[in-house]
């Protein structure tokens, strides 16, 4: 579970408050200088916010941005840095997700390959066997074969554990497959918060001619010469001149940044309509 | 956290350490090389035997004479100045401030111990100058430059540089700028320390026709004027007291017979200076200083470290 009540730090978190249930995969999305990384740091507690409180339950591990590792160290000095940094700590699983995965312990550090360093700051995150995983930009930097292979052998680990996960990434289509809790991170604001499926089905994008009335609560919209389209949210508009359709959780993310004042946060006091 | 931090700061350790044993190594061959000299040339002439033993002092001085000045400044750029600058620049400090040990922890442990260490290398050092050094010199005060090899100078020097170095890499969280900022202030601390010192205490004032009973003794000068015939302290001799001639080069006879003529005719030298049973006060201040210095880096050190996690 992660609980955030307005946390401000200067400009990058004004006012940022999210609630997320236990065992959630949470991808945290918003174009960049959107304040994710700040958040991320808040809730692993490398920064101390100027107001507001952050609670988390259990052990938290964190993978920074860029997976940070000592080049000069081996694999295996890497995982003695694990052991030895950590009350709680799978020695024999970090070697056999190493081992399963042909990483080599003997290795210096910085001679594995980009997917391969995410691997092992992956596998330190993981040995310690958390109740929260953190990670920030995990996939920046990889090439598409060991985003699919980082990714796949995360949410190996999720199914096993159950433990709950925040992923952040300025691409809405890394995680669309994989997370089923959305936060939408906005000028330091969280806009959006909830569950996928219901995000989903709660919108829908509707086209229609200019000047009818959508009557429904519009999220946002784009106008062409002779036709505009809208998000809306709550229940179907019965006009059969609106054209209805689903969204994608894209269309969801794009509508909401493009109308920063707009908010879904289904899950706080008295927002919901 | 004490395997993390050999892990991570072995090379260094073991540079200095390594170079420390040489320097050792260096003074025990010079030591016995000398004792044996002096047994086997018992019937030498005093002159003789401090001129032989002049000689092997100085092929030794000039290996060793510039590590008052070099090694804080080593130690501070590479013991200091890439503890928390290097941790920044590669961003690791967000993986060790991420386990389960609190950062307080990590920094207190990196601190102490390499503090330690760094301080312990300077107390070796002074210590094998102390040891090797009164077989061929006995002073140890009147030149600034073996006053801070021997003592607590080197330890509470070393130490302050590492802090120096430590704080410059955790405000400006950059290796090689950390580096430039302890040299530089190095460079001034070393002089401005010097020039401190002549006020540790209330020099002493010798009035005297023969300046060499005071200079022949192992003390700091700090001021030379002169007492005029009729009794008044004066900073220098009128114009035309004495017939003045020009030195060339190195020679100073034309000086000399000045003052000899100034002091035929009733002047006399008033020189302050610093006698040598100071020697321990000067270091305590000295000291003292430096780890008040260190301190306050320290604190710097820990604000930047608290600023950052």
């Amino acid at each position: 579970m992660i609980e955030a009540s307005g946390l401000k730090i200067g400009g990058r978190l004004r006012d940022c408050s999210v609630r997320v249930p236990d065992g959630r995969v949470v991808a945290l999305v918003g174009p960049n200088g959107a304040g994710k990384t700040t958040f991320l740091h808040v809730v692993v507690g490398l920064l101390t916010p100027e107001r507001g409180a952050v609670r988390t339950a259990g052990e938290v591990a964190f993978v920074a941005q860029d997976k940070p590792l000592y080049d000069g160290f081996r694999v295996a000095e890497m995982l003695t840095l694990g052991r030895r940094l950590n009350t709680r700590w799978d020695d024999s699983y970090a070697r056999e997700r190493l081992a399963g995965l042909g990483i080599p312990l003997d290795r210096k550090v910085g001679r594995l390959s980009g997917g391969q360093q995410a691997q092992v700051a992956l596998t330190i995150a993981l040995a310690r066997r958390p109740d929260l995983l953190v990670l920030d930009e995990p996939l920046a930097n990889l090439d598409p074969l060991a985003r699919h292979e980082v990714m796949r052998s995360l949410m190996g680990a999720v199914a096993e554990t159950g433990m709950s996960v925040v992923i952040s990434s300025h691409v809405v289509s890394d995680l669309v497959d994989t997370c089923d809790w959305l936060i939408v991170l906005n000028e330091g604001r969280v806009q959006v918060s909830g569950d996928i499926d219901e995000l989903l089905s709660e919108h829908r994008m509707m086209t229609g001619p200019l000047g009818l009335s959508p009557n429904a609560h519009v999220v946002g919209g784009s106008r062409t010469d002779k036709e505009q389209t809208v998000l809306v949210r709550g229940a179907p508009v019965a006009d059969p001149r609106w054209r209805v359709r689903a969204v994608s959780l894209d269309d969801l993310v794009m509508a909401y940044l493009r109308s920063p004042e707009a908010a879904a946060l289904p899950r706080l006091e008295g927002v919901r309509t | 956290m004490i395997w993390l931090t050999w892990r991570q700061h072995r090379g260094q350790l073991l540079v200095t350490f390594g170079l420390l044993a040489a320097l050792g190594l260096m003074f025990l061959v010079s030591g016995l090389e000398a004792a044996a000299f002096v047994a086997s040339n018992a019937g030498l002439a005093p002159g003789d035997l401090d001129a032989a033993l002049g000689a092997r002092y100085d092929a030794v001085y000039t290996v060793f004479g510039w590590l008052p000045i070099v090694a804080p400044a080593l130690i501070g750029a590479f013991w200091g100045a890439p503890l928390l600058g290097r941790e920044f620049e590669r961003g690791t400090h967000r993986l060790v401030w991420t386990q389960a040990v609190p950062v307080r922890r990590w920094l207190a442990v990196k601190l102490v111990v390499l503090g330690g260490l760094v301080a312990l290398g300077g107390l070796a050092m002074s210590a094998m100058v102390s040891v090797w050094r009164p077989r061929f010199r006995t002073d140890t005060f009147g030149n600034v430059g073996i006053f801070n090899m021997l003592g607590v100078e080197p330890a509470a020097w070393w130490l302050f540089a590492f802090m120096l170095g430590t704080a410059a890499g955790a405000v400006l969280r950059r290796t090689l700028a950390a580096m430039a900022v302890v040299v530089g202030v190095l460079a001034v601390m070393t002089f401005g320390l010097f020039t401190l010192s002549d006020h540790y205490a209330t020099p002493s004032r010798v009035v005297t026709a023969d300046q060499t009973t005071v200079t022949s003794q192992d003390v700091r000068l700090v001021e030379h004027a002169w007492l005029d015939p009729a009794g008044r302290e004066i900073a220098e001799t009128p114009p035309g007291a004495c017939p003045r001639g020009v030195d060339a080069g190195r020679n100073d006879s034309a000086r000399t017979a000045y003052e000899e003529c100034l002091i035929g005719k009733g002047y006399r030298h008033v020189v302050y200076f610093h006698g040598h049973d100071r020697f321990w006060r000067f270091q305590l201040i000295d000291a003292a200083i430096l780890l008040a210095g260190a301190a306050g880096l320290g604190l710097v050190t820990v604000r930047a470290v608290r600023r950052a996690s």
